[in-house]
């Protein structure tokens, strides 16, 4: 966990907290999700029993675009793509389908992408932005802590608001008071919840 | 003559003559497959004649190890079926006894997770009580352990090998009246078990399975059984052509005390109770044949010597 900044798990069973700060780590490395975290404080008190997890997310400001993923190389009457990286490649051809319709675009195989004598530059397509991974960010997060909460605790409160999030769960129904000991949570990182 | 579980590794040339020799000797092949070039048999094998098929199979590059968990069938008792509990760990236990000769299934529980919410169901005791031991896959908590093991294991007439997160001292301490078996700080994780230590662990779990099963095979060995689990199986191989054609990987599952038959139990129950097996004595007269929880199975419970008065 070398990128974040702060990671903590508190728990009354010092050996479980051991494992459970194991289990985050792997499931936040799993889900790529270490560069997006910046703070991450995991509370779990299987005596009441509850799972609080507060933090700080990094900001992310970057878009995918062609021109990070593909080559484009005009020719006479058409443009090739050489594609780098599939991960992109389907909402990449569904953009240019709805742009410049489906007779226009072909794909001869896997790596590669030829439009058909299309209304625009090689400019202008390396500048289409296919994804934004923010959009995605707060249903991975969720997912992730999903995941790192112990399995029975099933009744969840999650709020994601801009750069903090919380992630309260627990089997039985969630104390009123909740918000203090998430307030609680959040002062000892430093920060103040959303 | 002492069976003793064995499981032969070789090349696939000639392997037939290894299968001749522990059936003239009599003893039993269990299941065999075939990977690629090569064969693995799971078999039981007279004690005194293990050194004879050392050396009958040395030209064909074969070797015998023991295996003690050849013949059992074990429930690896997960607590549900949702990320957190699969592939890792319940998966890879299940598939490390699997490699020890054991013939491993997973029953994953509807409502295991959680501390209160925990519970078990009849069809679920049901089915855990048709194997030989069930190894009980908890969390990382000694709280819930303690909390929820009395519920999981109402009606639990196996042994059970308690694995969890606490250290095995604390695990004895919470579990009251105690299981058969334990094994400490293996609760829940979420990486593949591959590493050295990963990999120790996983060796201790084998290793206490085998000792509570040996314990077990020591109070049946006090009331023998009326026959051998591995003959019987042998017998309905013989008997039953309509076995040969069950698709599953083990038509038929030996068990310390008995076999699960891979057959709907309408259709055949009758047709096993009236095997001959010697000089008049029916599988019906030696064995109980139940209509198993798990599908339309057969399950079939040898009855120990006290009960028949007859040995074949």
């Amino acid at each position: 966990m070398l990128s974040v900044e702060y990671f903590d798990v508190e728990c009354p069973e010092a050996l479980g907290g051991e494992y459970y700060k194991q289990i985050a780590n792997d499931v936040l490395l799993d889900q790529n999700l270490l560069k997006v975290v910046n703070k991450l404080h995991i509370f779990i008190d299987p005596k009441i029993p509850v799972f609080i997890a507060v933090g700080v997310l990094n900001k992310i400001t970057t878009v995918v675009r062609v021109g990070d993923f593909a080559n484009v190389n005009p020719q006479e009457g058409k443009m090739t793509l050489v594609i780098s990286e599939e991960t992109y490649l389907a909402p990449m051809l569904k953009i240019f389908w709805e742009r410049f319709g489906k007779e226009k675009v072909e794909q001869p195989d896997r790596f590669t992408v030829i439009l058909y004598n299309v209304p625009a530059q090689p400019k202008e397509i390396e500048e289409i932005v296919v994804a934004d991974p923010s959009v995605s960010l707060h249903k991975d997060l969720i997912y992730a802590l999903r995941c790192i909460a112990p399995e029975g605790f099933r009744l969840r409160s999650e709020t994601f608001t801009g750069s903090k999030f919380l992630f309260v769960a627990s089997e039985n129904t969630l104390a009123e008071d909740i918000s203090t000991l998430v307030r609680e949570k959040f002062a000892l990182m430093g920060e103040v919840p959303p | 003559m002492t069976l003793v579980p064995v499981t032969y590794k070789g090349g696939i040339y000639q392997h037939d003559i290894v299968i001749d020799l522990i059936e003239d000797l009599g003893g039993y092949i269990v299941q065999k497959h075939i990977i690629a070039a090569d064969v693995v048999l799971q078999c039981f094998v007279p004690r005194e004649d293990i050194e004879l098929i050392r050396q009958i199979s040395k030209p064909l590059f074969g070797e015998v190890t023991d295996s003690p968990l050849v013949g059992t069938e074990i429930a690896v008792v997960s607590m549900s079926l949702e990320i957190h509990h699969l592939p890792h760990p319940s998966c890879d236990i299940a598939e490390y006894v699997r490699r020890n000769g054991a013939k491993s299934n997973m029953v994953s529980l509807a409502r295991g997770p959680g501390k209160r919410i925990a519970g078990l169901n009849d069809e679920e005791r049901d089915v855990i009580n048709e194997h030989d031991i069930a190894v009980y896959l908890m969390g990382n908590f000694e709280t819930c352990i303690e909390y929820k093991m009395p519920t999981l294991r109402r009606g639990i007439e196996v042994p059970i090998v308690l694995c969890g997160g606490p250290a095995i001292e604390v695990l004895r301490k919470i579990i009251d009246p105690p299981v058969e078996g334990y094994v400490g700080n293996v609760g829940r994780f979420m990486r593949r078990t591959k590493e050295a230590d990963q990999l120790d662990k996983l060796d201790e779990i084998v290793a206490e399975v085998t000792r509570v099963l040996e314990e077990k095979r020591d109070s049946i060995a006090k009331d023998p059984l009326s026959v051998s689990p591995a003959r019987l199986m042998g017998l309905i191989n013989e008997k039953v052509p309509e076995i040969l054609d069950v698709t599953s990987p083990t038509p038929l599952t030996v068990q310390m005390a008995g076999l699960r038959v891979k057959l709907p139990y309408d259709t055949f129950a009758e047709k096993m109770r009236k095997i001959e097996i010697e000089d008049g004595i029916t599988l019906g007269d030696v064995a109980e044949v139940l209509p198993s929880r798990m599908r339309d199975y057969i399950l079939v419970k040898i009855l120990p010597f006290s009960e028949t008065n007859t040995v074949v």
